[in-house]
């Protein structure tokens, strides 16, 4: 079969693994969605806003190598040695091309992890194609659903070396230099893209693997796949956070060297020969700085690591064809587990109440699926790299802390909105089984309720912990402590409105997404909503006194009572 | 020849009865009905997946709802349980309307899906801790339940794996034993026995008995007529959505004798499958006669 067909033909793999998760959030409600779908037949995408989001995350990058760039001749010019600008040059793009697939990972990995379950797969492969097709199909499939990141990041070497020589190296270097750059950023582009995208493949099985194999119930095994999560979390704040310094640092850097010429000389040499990501940043560097200006051996380094690089990329790709070809078939291989035979004594029942059964029902989905821990974690990483981290790292001016807080609010409302959207999605799982079931509505949405107890106000906790250094701080915190009730609020309004905006149905509401029209301008809708909250709130605050924002608050807060017993009446059972 | 002329004998004596045993059955109607529908009607944009149907469904009795695939069963099922909106007719459950009573009406009823979609993440412990929880049932009645059927059912052994590992007939064993364990006055079995082996078929098919021994109803959804002369005490007949034929397995087979014909027959006839059905047989031969292996 042709590769353009097969593109073609992905695509409807694609759409078929994003429709079954649609379906699953439709929840005990799939008949009445079914029927709305049938009616209602514009694609939904509900895919492209996380799209377009990592796509710009994954384009902020762009200033690193800009400002290593930017920064090389002047350092050159006032005196640095060249080893140590090689060094800061190469690390500093090094880390660039780190981070690359990190965020891409971060942030798509629910993508991978959704179609790593294989079932859209089945039907292909009961269909006559080659075993070399099937594992083709199955890489377009990945790369649709992470084709704008990838597109992206694609661009942005190229763009930003072709920028960076507009604007100053131009001036600086040869233009047979600057055509290897350009071109080298190409080639280098390509063949990370490819890289990335085998890594994301066997990276998503290895964590579909834990999540997914393993039998329920073990201690044990729970331990393992939260501790893979936990890790997750851990290696993607780390992440964020050194992108955030390396951004920031990158000037003073080379403005400090710290290390002499000889030391700086041999570690160069040393990471020019590592494959990835060392290898193409020293290339990238010594084009820049020119190839006859660096020890030899850099260059010899660099060449070879790139060439190691073309041949490890070889290799993962051929390995995540591999890895393809065991989900398209979808053999779930199970761990060797000592059996253990259960008696009859074994089966105990416990009861709890129905708010807590929700609450533990969310939870055990929760730690299970990806998706699901990405909306608890994403509250935490997200203000702390939107508003914390810039905190630490740069310098406040007069207006700065509060001007930071307005962005921290910011990042509260991105953050609180995805915690509703996150939720109600949960609330799902397709599963026909509650459909029989007395379900009160109410008891659902207590069971939301902790959630924006939770890491929201965790994260906003933390940004006081930065900003105590800070002299404006003792006058903030009064308002910041002031300010805390808002932010359940605001979040478990966002809830209700998204209750009353998509599950509205003859004389109840529902959190599942039924009334699917004009879903994307609820979604904006819905946020505009939270945000206007929150910066409602901020300016009461600021402009009418903190201790009637206060009062709003607690006004808020009663009328959010008094719409929950509206929307969701206690019901006789 | 011989076998056209008794099928219009069949038909015409059928066009008769048909009409004669929905409305018989109208009348009947009387306190002890479980599930009252009339004139329930359900259309998918142009597809009538339901058309205007009414019948009853007993107290004490197993109510089949039989018909080819595609005749608007689940449908049915699902209006029933208040999973979809009907465009017109009324329904009543215990005397109730599923639009408005929902809880009340589900409190009661267990259901058996067509698709045993239930959590996968979930273990059976986790999952049926969550119903017991739901439903806010007594813990120990519960426990004993879960213990009985996890037994008869075979089903022990899996207690504590997760759902997605189980086979398809273990799935839908899971979905049986949940719908049972609150003791449904009424139960609602969309095709139950898909995926179940020879002993648990019959095993679940005992449990509807038992069921209706005590007082309890089932509506049972099936496109075997085998199944259904088997289990059901009384059977609708169900095609592109209309009701045909509604009666007891001797009305029906009394009615088909009377027809010349057996039940079979008349299911055919009456889902209009029976002309399709020989030339699609004829048709078959000739392609495979036409294809013969080498
Ligand atoms: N959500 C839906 N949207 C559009 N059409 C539907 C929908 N659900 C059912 N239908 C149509 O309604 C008709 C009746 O379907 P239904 O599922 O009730 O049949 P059934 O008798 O249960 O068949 P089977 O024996 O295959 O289970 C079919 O033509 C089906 O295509
Ligand atoms: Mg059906």
């Amino acid at each position: 079969m042709q590769n353009i067909e097969l593109y073609k033909l992905s695509k409807k793999v694609y759409r078929e693994g994003v429709f079954h998760s649609q379906l699953q959030s439709a929840g005990s409600n799939q008949a009445r969605f079914l029927e709305r779908v049938e009616k209602d037949k514009i694609a939904r995408m509900p895919d492209m806003i996380l799209k377009f989001m990592s796509a710009i995350y994954i384009g902020i990058l762009f200033i690193i190598p800009l400002r290593s760039f930017g920064e090389i001749y002047g350092s050159l010019l006032s005196g640095t040695s060249i080893e140590w600008v090689t060094l800061v040059g190469g690390g500093s793009i090094g880390a660039f091309l780190l981070f690359q697939p990190i965020i891409l990972l971060v942030f798509s990995i629910t993508f991978v992890w959704g179609l790593m379950s294989g079932g859209p797969y089945e039907w292909v492969n009961t269909l006559p194609f080659a075993r070399k097709d099937v594992e083709k199909l199955g890489l377009f499939t990945f790369f649709r659903s992470m084709n704008v990141q990838l597109i992206v990041m694609a661009l942005v070497l190229p763009i930003g070396s072709i920028v960076s020589i507009y604007f100053f190296l131009g001036e600086q270097i040869s233009i047979v230099n600057c055509t290897i750059l350009v071109i080298f950023s190409i080639i280098q582009s390509f063949v990370s893209i490819v890289f990335y995208l085998s890594i994301a493949v066997i990276l998503g099985r290895k964590l579909a693997g834990v999540m997914e194999e393993h039998e329920g119930g073990s201690k044990k095994n729970n331990i393992i796949r939260i501790g893979t999560m936990v890790l997750y979390l851990i290696v993607s704040m780390l992440a964020m956070y050194t992108i955030q310094i390396a951004m920031d640092k990158i000037p003073l850097l080379y403005a400090s060297e710290s290390l002499s010429p000889q030391t700086a000389n041999i570690i160069n040499i040393v990471l020019s020969f590592v494959a990835y990501p060392f290898s193409s940043s020293y290339i990238l560097t010594g084009t820049v700085i020119g190839f006859f200006e660096i020890p030899p051996l850099v260059v010899i380094g660099s060449v070879t690591g790139f060439i190691l690089f073309v041949i490890l990329t070889i290799f993962v790709f051929s390995k995540a064809l591999r890895t393809l070809r065991s989900i398209t078939s979808t053999d779930i291989k199970l761990r060797d587990v000592e059996e253990r035979k259960i008696e009859l004594d074994d089966i105990v029942a416990k009861k709890v109440t129905p708010v807590k059964a929700f609450f533990k029902r969310d939870l055990s989905i929760i730690t299970r699926e990806m998706q699901g821990i990405m909306y608890l974690i994403m509250p935490i990483m997200i203000p702390i790299y939107g508003a914390i981290v810039p905190l630490d790292f740069q310098s406040i001016g007069s207006y700065g802390l509060s001007a930071n807080f307005l962005v921290l609010v910011f990042y509260i409302i991105m953050t609180s909105y995805m915690l509703i959207v996150g939720l109600t999605n949960i609330e799902a799982g397709g599963e026909t089984i509650t459909a029989s079931m007395p379900i009160v509505v109410r008891d659902q949405v207590k069971a939301k309720i902790p959630y924006f107890f939770g890491t929201i106000l965790l994260a906003y906790l933390s940004w006081f912990l930065f900003a105590i250094k800070y002299p404006e701080f003792w006058i903030l915190l009064r308002f910041g402590l002031l300010y805390l009730l808002a932010i359940p609020i605001i979040g478990i309004a966002g809830l209700f409105f998204k209750a009353a905006t998509f599950g509205k149905l003859k004389n109840k509401f529902v959190l599942e997404e039924i009334q699917n029209k004009y879903k994307f301008l609820k979604y904006v809708i819905g946020f505009i909503f939270v945000a206007v909250l929150a910066y409602g709130f901020a300016l009461i605050g600021g402009f009418l006194g903190y201790w009637i924002m206060f009062g709003v608050e607690i006004v808020s807060l009663a009328l959010l009572s008094v719409v929950f017993h509206f929307m969701f009446p206690k019901l006789k059972t | 020849m011989k076998e056209e002329m008794n099928d219009e004998i069949i038909t015409e004596k059928l066009e008769h009865i048909e009409t004669d045993f929905i409305e018989s059955n109208i009348e009947e109607g009387n306190g002890k009905n479980v599930v009252k529908v009339r004139n329930l009607t359900k259309s998918f944009g142009p597809v009538m997946a339901v058309n205007n149907v009414s019948f009853e469904v007993r107290k004490g009795e197993i109510f089949g709802l039989l018909g080819p695939n595609g005749a608007g069963k689940t449908t049915c099922v699902k209006l029933l349980l208040g999973l979809l909106e009907p465009d017109h007719g009324e329904i009543e459950v215990f005397g109730l309307d599923p639009g408005k009573d929902e809880i009340t009406i589900k409190n009661n009823i267990g259901y058996v899906s067509e698709e045993p979609l239930i959590y996968k993440s979930m273990t059976p412990r986790q999952l049926f801790d969550f119903i017991i929880s739901i439903r806010n049932l007594d813990e120990a009645e519960a426990q004993d339940k879960l213990r009985y059927y996890f037994d008869s059912l075979e089903a022990l052994q899996y207690y504590d794996k997760l759902i997605a590992t189980l086979s398809r007939g273990n799935k839908q064993k899971m979905q049986v034993i949940a719908s049972l364990i609150h003791d449904p006055d009424l139960l609602i079995m969309d095709e139950p026995l898909t995926g179940l082996d020879a002993k648990s078929a019959k095993v679940v098919k005992e449990i509807t008995e038992l069921h209706t021994d005590r007082g309890g109803s089932v509506i049972f959804s099936t496109h075997i007529l085998e199944v259904a002369e088997e289990v059901c005490d009384r059977i609708a007949i169900i095609n592109h959505g209309k009701l045909v034929a509604i009666g007891t397995i001797e009305e029906l087979s009394k009615m088909a004798n009377k027809a010349g014909a057996d039940l079979e027959d008349i299911f055919l006839r009456l889902t209009e499958q029976d002309e399709s059905v020989n030339k699609i047989i004829n048709d078959l031969r000739k392609m495979m006669k036409n294809n013969n292996k080498k």
